[in-house]
């Protein structure tokens, strides 16, 4: 069975590239383009995985992790934050509003595959 | 008596088991060798499809699209996510000047008219020259005044130079550009030009029509 996995990003080029990496493998892939649209797919949708861009309009991706562990339907779902900022502090501020893990950009597809697949308990990457 | 005539053949037991462990070591050991190989070379493809995935996602955003915003949009989007630079600047020449088209985290104000008669430093010489500069490279151009560029593309209709892309700081993660970033300028240099030339040439043709 695939698995969901929700992307989140205002930006086509890294949606895109996204979508490029994880083509290969099990996955459906849905996507929204701001952090409202996101929690809202998070709880409708009910994704395996979300990847969660920080920078975006309307609701940061910070907020909109902290909003999607904050509501009970959601709360189990992990957060894989997709940021530019790779200084450490950041990464602090990601894992105290509740992210799994992360990945920063550049994306480099091997990082995101392994990291995907652990969380989804996928050994063929690994 | 009988235990003395069984010790030949407990010793050639002994003997083959010794023997057909030792090739199991060695089974063992050849396919850990293979799996290693394996490994590595599931890294090298990865790694290759994730630069065709960059060139891929590079040009198609290029070419998507005949607005100037949208492209000028595009180009930003590819160095920032791509590349991985939030300092940067696109500019087109105008006359006997380089015009900032877009920029971002830099001061735009003062970046916006770049001189072409030598006083342009490091950005003005490679629109002039047509010859990219990226910071540890052999020094194509000569020194400027613009230290803090790591990189500045010149973007090339043909051999015409159109324009430059300067990228400033790299990001904090970023330590250096990588071999898929130089190919990412080579495109940037030609498809960029291409793009940017054909929302010109879009728009000219709307105002005939």
């Amino acid at each position: 069975m695939k698995k969901k996995i929700l992307l989140v990003d205002d930006s086509s080029t890294v949606i895109l590239m996204e979508k490029m990496i994880l083509a290969k493998g099990p996955y459906e892939i849905l996507t929204a383009r701001d952090g409202v649209e996101g929690v809202a797919k998070a709880k409708s949708e009910q994704p395996d995985v979300i990847l969660l861009d920080v920078m975006m309009p309307n609701l940061d991706g910070l907020s909109a992790c902290t909003a999607i562990r904050n509501d009970e339907a959601t709360a189990h779902i992990p957060i894989v934050m997709v940021t530019t900022r790779g200084e450490e502090h950041n990464m602090e501020t990601a894992y105290r509003n509740g992210c799994t893990d992360y990945v920063t950009k550049p994306i480099n597809g091997l990082e995101l595959l392994t990291k995907l697949n652990n969380i989804l308990g996928l050994a063929a990457a690994s | 008596m009988k235990l003395q005539e069984g010790r030949p053949f407990v010793d050639k037991v002994n003997s083959d088991t010794r023997e057909y462990v030792q090739l199991l070591l060695e089974e063992i050991h050849r396919l850990n060798q293979t799996l290693t190989d394996f490994s590595s070379r599931y890294v090298d493809v990865e790694q290759q499809n994730t630069n065709l995935a960059n060139l891929y996602v590079a040009t198609y955003q290029l070419h998507g699209t005949l607005d100037r915003d949208r492209v000028l949009a595009a180009i930003k989007e590819v160095i920032i996510n791509l590349i991985g630079s939030e300092e940067l600047g696109i500019w087109e020449i105008n006359g006997d000047a380089l015009t900032l088209l877009d920029s971002f985290g830099i001061d735009a104000q003062k970046w916006d008219r770049v001189a072409l008669d030598g006083g342009g430093g490091l950005i003005g010489l490679v629109a002039e020259t047509g010859q990219r500069y990226i910071a540890g490279e052999a020094d194509v151009v000569g020194g400027g005044p613009q230290e803090s560029l790591t990189a500045c593309i010149p973007l090339k209709l043909d051999d015409t130079v159109i324009g430059v892309i300067g990228i400033f700081q790299l990001l904090p993660q970023k330590e250096g550009f990588e071999p898929i970033d130089l190919e990412l300028f080579e495109l940037l240099g030609s498809h960029a030009a291409t793009a940017l030339y054909c929302t010109r040439a879009t728009s000219r043709l709307m105002v005939v029509s």
